[in-house]
C-alpha cells in the first residue's frame, strides 16, 4: 500500500517534469532554433502548442462537472431513500 | 486577505509586462500569444509536482501504529472487565 503511494507520487512527479521540459522547449526556446534545423521534427507545429493546452482543459472542465453532476445525483437518490 | 492582495498583485504585474511585450514587440507577436498558455501550463505541472511530492513523501509512523493498537486492545480488556460490551475484533 505504502509503496503503491509512493509508486503513484514518483509517476505524477516525473509526468509533471517531462510536461514542464517538453513544452518550455517547445515555446521558449524552439523560436530561436533556425527553422531548418533537424529538432523541429521533434515537436509538433507552434498552433498546436496553443490548442492542446485548451483541449486538456476544455475536457478537464466538463470532466469535472460531470463528476459534481453525478455525485450531486446520488446523494440526492440517498437522501429520497432514507 | 493579505494574501489575495499578494496574488492579485502578482497577477497584474504578470499582465503589465505581458501588455508591454505586446505592445512593444521585441519579440515576434505569435510567440508573445504563447506566454499566459504557458504560463497555466506551468502553474498546472507545478501543482501536479506538488502532489506527487506530497505523495511520495507522505509521513507515516509505523511504530505508533502499533502503540495505538496496543492501547485499544487495553481499553477493550478494561471495559470487558467492568462489564461494558464492546463487540469483538
Amino acid at each position: 500500500m505504502e509503496l503503491a503511494d509512493k509508486v503513484v507520487g514518483f509517476l505524477l512527479s516525473a509526468i509533471s517534469l517531462t510536461i514542464f521540459i517538453y513544452y518550455t522547449f517547445w515555446v521558449i526556446i524552439l523560436p530561436f532554433v533556425e527553422t531548418d534545423h533537424f529538432i523541429h521534427g521533434y515537436f509538433l507545429p507552434q498552433e498546436f502548442a496553443i490548442l492542446i493546452p485548451v483541449f486538456a482543459g476544455v475536457a478537464l472542465l466538463c470532466f469535472l462537472c460531470v463528476f459534481v453532476g453525478y455525485v450531486m445525483l446520488k446523494s440526492k437518490a440517498k437522501k429520497k431513500q432514507t | 486577505m493579505k494574501h489575495i492582495l499578494k496574488i492579485m498583485g502578482l497577477l497584474v504585474a504578470i499582465s503589465a509586462i505581458w501588455i508591454g511585450l505586446l505592445e512593444t514587440s521585441v519579440i515576434p507577436r505569435s510567440f508573445t500569444w504563447l506566454l499566459p498558455v504557458y504560463l497555466i501550463v506551468s502553474l498546472g505541472c507545478y501543482g501536479l509536482l506538488m502532489v506527487g511530492v506530497g505523495l511520495m513523501l507522505f509521513p507515516t509512523c509505523p511504530q505508533e501504529a502499533v502503540l495505538l493498537q496496543k492501547d485499544i486492545r487495553e481499553a477493550r480488556e478494561f471495559l470487558k472487565d467492568k462489564g461494558v460490551d464492546v463487540g469483538s475484533d
